[in-house]
């Protein structure tokens, strides 16, 4: 009886752990599919759509800083980058004294790379989707 | 297609519109001529002129806009609606912002959104009144709708581009292309009455405030 019961344990721990470790992966990088920075707050729009992965394939994005970039003392940082960290760690919601508020610096990132390649939306309702 | 609308055509609207009004103002001026207008125009008349702008531009704070009280209203929210949102949205500061580094303060989207509706009940008094009332009917030609119609595009649009109706790309450059068609119209018809209500203003208002009683009656503002 006390064998059973214990067996009966082990299966549901092993279960669950393999539950887990399936569902997992939902929480990691790869299904990044919007910009939903909880700095804002309260926002105008609904958050911009991005799909992490998708997007980087498209673009042909290889490395992480082309986007996560680092500055240190006003100059990027070209082998290292920021992934990992918050935007709204340097760029506040409402400005610092040498970076761009948050929300221009989202803009700035995302339209200047799509205007340069002529690739990728620009406008207002094509990112804020409602 | 938007990069062109929202890019060279809105310098080239931009341009007509500023340009066309200042031909217009000058022009009106330049066509002033005290003899045949019978209108005393001198520096004395200054404060008369100012007088009339100003009241003008209070609602009910002229006898022409207290004895047409519903009119009043109507424009007056109609006006307010259609200088404040464009000039106050969030949207149209940002992308100001991002050109030249300008933004002023703003308003909500969904301030806007209400705005906005308040305005097409505006619009709609307007067209209505023109129906019904037979001093205006009688005055009323296509035309008259025809200008409502571009004052009223950019807004109809924008509506629609906000809450993302049919193709939102197309609709957006739609937009765009309405409010750039708004602003190359105003010089060259009736919305010219952007600058030129201060000019027939200064103009009726120098003469009142000079010529029949103005200086000595008991300041009424007509």
């Amino acid at each position: 009886m006390r064998k059973r019961a214990v067996a009966l344990y082990a299966g549901m721990g092993v279960l669950i752990s393999i539950l887990t470790f399936m569902l997992m992966p939902a929480y990691s990088q790869e299904d990044i599919v919007n910009l939903a920075d909880s700095a804002f707050g309260d926002r105008e729009r609904p958050a911009a759509v991005f799909a992490h992965e998708e997007h980087n394939e498209k673009a042909e994005i290889e490395e992480c800083n082309v986007c996560h970039h680092l500055y240190r003392g006003g100059n990027k940082v070209d082998d290292e980058s920021s992934e990992g960290t918050n935007c709204s760690a340097c760029h506040y919601v409402e400005g610092g004294d040498t970076t761009r508020p948050l929300m221009k610096a989202y803009h700035e990132l995302c339209k200047s790379c799509h205007q340069e390649n002529k690739a990728g939306p620009v406008t207002c309702g094509e990112c804020h989707r409602k | 297609m938007y990069e062109f609308v929202s890019g060279p055509l809105v310098w080239i609207s931009f341009g007509i519109f500023f340009i066309g009004l200042l031909v217009r103002v000058i022009s009106y001026i330049k066509g002033l001529d005290w003899q045949k207008d019978r209108v005393a125009y001198s520096a004395a008349g200054i404060p008369g002129a100012a007088k009339s702008i100003v009241y003008w531009l209070i609602p009910f704070g002229s006898q022409g806009w207290k004895n047409n009280p519903f009119f009043t209203i109507g424009t007056f929210i109609f006006h307010i609606c259609l200088l404040g949102v464009p000039i106050f949205l969030l949207a149209h500061n940002i992308l100001l912002d991002e050109s030249w580094g300008i933004s002023w303060w703003t308003i909500s989207d969904s301030t806007a959104d209400w705005i906005t509706l308040i305005f097409f009940v505006a619009v709609i008094f307007l067209v209505i009144r023109r129906i019904v009332n037979p001093n205006v009917r009688l005055l009323t030609t296509g035309y008259d709708y025809l200008i409502l119609a571009i004052a009223a595009a950019p807004f109809i649009t924008g509506y629609m581009a906000y809450h993302q109706w049919m193709d939102y790309k197309t609709i957006l450059i739609i937009h765009i292309l309405c409010g750039e068609l708004m602003l190359i119209a105003i010089p060259f018809t009736k919305l010219s009455h952007f600058v030129l209500f201060f000019c027939s203003r200064a103009q009726l208002g120098m003469d009142y405030g000079i010529k029949r009683g103005g200086r000595y009656g008991r300041g009424i503002c007509w």
